[in-house]
């Protein structure tokens, strides 16, 4: 997700801060490997930008949802293939009230909380131990990298046969996923600090314990974080998945049952629902993660 | 230094598959369970054979690179388009940004409902998880090509079509390269969930099948051919094409 | 009665090995002396060693052979006796100005009180005033370096090496950082080694100017500087004789050692064996 690039301001030697010269905001943001979120517009004052902003993000749903309208009557559609945007709506109805929508939504969210969480708490320490020496970083580079992009969503016939179709297999499944890219992302961030940096505080007199705290550590943080983004951003994909082959309730489990069933409106209400409670993740915690650290320091994920 | 670093990289999956061996070997597991390094050759040899394996090789590389070609013209095209013009892009960048939080994988069953089980719903989904990505990339990309470079080509003369062809999109393009790996990981490893739910053909069916008459080891051969199927995509084509195009105007975009 | 050495580096050899397995010699039997509260500058083409050196007498780099000593103690490695700024970006970009600046006391355990007490009082010295909350990303290059030096003076160190610290700042910004560190320099009247490129910088910090050879570096000789320091500013000496005769010499001695590179055999055979010695 791209980063506003934050201002600069020069100062002099004595007084006052002075404002005058003020730089032109640094390179433009990189892409990321993150799936993407709203992207950011650009702030002014008042309360205009929030009609603004309002206009920006209402007006395209709306435009879908016109064009959703009108496909089915132009196309001749009938409503198993696809529903008119009040039927979907009318669907969701019943979902809601008889709880299954939020049964199944607590559950998928509870097993990535799950996943998540363990990937982190397994695979930080684990990419701190491989990132402090060089010869082990080079040595797992390219074993890290190949089990990253062998997701587990293709581990996952294998789990099947070990656990069944069960919870587990899914937990598994998602801790695999998420486990690797959160490896490899904090064992690179680990090497990428810049040694100068310890080289001063050794300067300073500064010994390991003090280099770990002050300079590892805190210089890891952003690729740390880029990591656990790209390990939930895999897991809750594997998890969908997961959850469509299982059949142990969750998000991903309604849409495959929904078309058992020939139910389509309940499909799009699901896939809302998981476009929303990806964005709610997202938004909601990866992201203010990310900003309390990166943007606040000034770096910017390479 | 190189060749020490690729033996040294060589180790950690030495290790492995020396583990595995042992505890395959050792009783402990059934054959169901943990399947011998031999018998998962033998049975990739016995795929081969067949032509099973072949076959479906070709068939998950086909709905890839079909997926992939259509989600990268369309992409680069919608994308050149909404990043010049800030009404489209307004208009599309949050509509790409709400479909990509739904994963391409969340479209399988709906896809199915199309399209039945097969290679067009699995494309569809390879697409899906491609498209919104690249679209997206090639929008930032056109976006962050410095106004000052437009400007100079416009004094030198040039109309939209030299624009768009000799500034935007190579301006552009190491953001969009970076989209299409990007796009492509996702896309493989949507190929592989959609063929695991929603195909009769393919290696993700071929793993999801073997899992039905616990054949581990014909998974494991599946499983081992999606990850040097990524390995070989990404050293000979996708880094190749980093390479090419993106370090030689030495404007990467490290992933 | 002249100031004891706080610096005193005897016979000092080192060579870099390459990644062909060959031995590079960098530095080349160097001594010299530095005296307490002298900021002497060391200057010479690039390749010579002087980098090196700094990175030497900091700890960070074992020297092949030679003697170092600081305040007569030898130098076994990093220590806050030894505050180093570095060209580089080298204060933390995760803390603030005032973190940063204040982090050798935080190391060395000083109490918060008057820990705050030492870092406004430098903050302040460097010129930072309201500055103190930001994080370096949002400051500029030469505010980056004040920060650097603020750190290292706060440390209070007994001496300080500056390793070409202001190389990567704009023109405007590095004649006022010069200006400021003689400001500071007398005010602090620490001991300092500063190593640069600029043959003009180097005359207008120093009260010495070393020159080293081009590689491997060598002590080629030490000019003094006859201003006082706290005299010194960019708008005088610029008019001042006995600084542009100081200049010239060192700018002639420093052309000659780079044309020399650019010659033939004649002084390859006087720069001396490239390979390592027993």
């Amino acid at each position: 997700m791209p980063v506003r690039p934050p201002r600069r301001a020069e100062g002099r030697n004595t007084d006052a801060p002075d404002a005058a010269t003020r730089r032109r905001p640094g390179p433009p943001p990189l892409a990321r490997r993150t799936p993407a979120g709203a992207p950011g517009t650009p702030r002014r004052a008042g309360w205009l930008p929030l009609l603004g902003a309002l206009r920006k993000s209402i007006l395209p749903f709306a435009l879908l949802l016109a064009v959703w309208w009108a496909l089915p009557a132009a196309l001749h559609l009938n409503a198993t293939v696809l529903p008119s945007p009040l039927a979907a709506a009318r669907a969701a109805g019943p979902l809601l009230a008889e709880g299954i929508l939020p049964d199944y939504a607590t559950a998928s969210l509870k097993r990535i909380a799950l996943g998540g969480g363990f990937g982190i708490l397994l695979g930080v320490p684990v990419g701190l131990v491989l990132g402090s020496n060089r010869f082990l970083s080079v040595a797992f580079t390219p074993f890290l990298k190949f089990f990253q992009a062998l997701s587990g969503i293709a581990w996952l016939p294998m789990a099947l046969v070990w656990f069944g179709f069960t919870e587990k297999t899914i937990q598994v499944v998602i801790l695999y996923t998420a486990f690797f890219p959160i490896v490899f992302n904090t064992m690179t961030g680990l090497r990428t600090v810049p040694p100068r940096l310890a080289d001063a505080l050794r300067t300073l007199g500064a010994g390991r314990p003090r280099l770990i705290k002050d300079v590892w550590l805190p210089g890891a943080l952003p690729s740390i974080i880029v990591g656990i983004r790209l390990g939930v951003a895999y897991g809750w994909r594997a998890l969908i998945a997961g959850e469509m082959v299982v059949g142990a309730g969750g998000i991903g489990f309604l849409l495959f049952q929904s078309r058992s069933f020939q139910q389509t409106a309940r499909i799009i209400d699901g896939m809302v629902v998981i476009g929303l409670l990806w964005i709610f993740l997202d938004a909601g915690f990866l992201r203010p993660l990310e900003r309390y650290t990166i943007e606040r320091w000034g770096m910017v994920q390479r | 230094m190189k060749r020490a670093e690729a033996w040294l990289g060589a180790l950690p999956f030495a290790a492995l598959v020396a583990a595995w061996w042992f505890a395959s070997h050792s009783g402990h597991f059934s054959a169901g369970s943990m399947p011998t390094p031999e018998s998962v050759v033998a049975a990739a040899r016995d795929l081969a054979s067949q032509g099973v394996l072949q076959a479906d090789i070709f068939a998950s590389l086909g709905r890839l690179v079909v997926g992939a070609f259509v989600s990268i013209v369309l992409g680069v095209g919608l994308g050149i388009l909404a990043g010049l013009n800030r009404y489209v892009g307004d208009l599309l960048l949050p509509l790409a940004a709400f479909f990509s939080a739904v994963s391409g994988i969340a479209w399988i069953p709906l896809a199915i409902m199309w399209f039945g089980l097969g290679t067009v719903a699995v494309t569809f989904v390879i697409w899906n998880s491609i498209f919104f990505l690249v679209f997206f990339n090639t929008v930032l990309g056109v976006r962050s090509v410095p106004r000052i470079m437009e400007q100079a080509i416009r004094t030198l003369g040039g109309g939209h079509r030299v624009l768009v062809l000799q500034v935007f999109l190579p301006g552009a393009l190491p953001y969009i390269v970076s989209g299409i790996r990007t796009g492509l990981g996702f896309g493989w490893r949507a190929l592989v969930a959609a063929e695991l739910i929603a195909a009769t053909s393919g290696l993700g069916f071929l793993i999801f099948d073997a899992s039905r008459f616990f054949r581990s080891d014909q998974i494991l051969v599946g499983i081992g051919t999606i990850g040097i199927l990524w390995v070989i995509m990404d050293n000979v084509l996708l880094t190749p094409l980093e390479r090419h195009t993106v370090k030689r105007w030495g404007t990467v975009v490290e992933p | 009665m002249p100031a004891a050495a706080k610096i005193r580096v005897t016979g000092l050899c080192h060579h870099y090995r390459m990644d062909d397995g060959r031995q590079l010699l960098a530095l080349d039997d160097v001594s010299f002396e530095v005296a307490e509260g002298e900021l002497m500058t060391v200057v010479g083409p690039s390749g010579c060693g002087k980098s090196t050196l700094i990175h030497i007498i900091a700890g960070l780099v074992r020297p092949g052979s030679g003697e170092l000593r600081v305040d007569g103690q030898r130098v076994r490695g990093p220590g806050s006796d030894r505050g180093v700024v570095f060209q580089e970006l080298a204060i933390l970009p995760w803390r603030t100005v005032r973190r940063n600046i204040g982090h050798g006391l935080e190391i060395a355990r000083i109490p918060r009180a008057e820990r705050e007490r030492i870092v406004d009082h430098y903050v302040e010295l460097v010129g930072l005033h309201g500055f103190e909350d930001r994080y370096p990303h949002e400051l500029s290059g030469g505010m980056k370096q004040r920060v650097a030096v603020a750190r290292t003076l706060a440390a209070d160190p007994k001496v300080i090496l500056m390793d070409e610290p202001f190389a990567a700042v704009d023109a405007q910004t590095r004649i006022t950082l010069q200006e400021e560190l003689l400001r500071i320099s007398v005010v602090t009247k620490k001991t300092i080694l500063f190593v640069t490129h600029s043959v003009d910088e180097a005359v207008f910090l120093g009260d010495r100017v070393m020159i080293l050879t081009r590689r491997p570096g060598r002590v080629k000789e030490s000019v003094p500087v006859p201003l006082p320091r706290r005299e010194r500013s960019w708008d005088t000496v610029t008019r001042d004789a006995r600084f542009l005769t100081v200049r010239d010499h060192v700018l002639q001695s420093v052309r000659a050692e780079v044309t020399d590179a650019d010659a033939g055999p004649a002084s390859a055979a006087r720069g001396g064996a490239e390979h390592g010695r027993a």
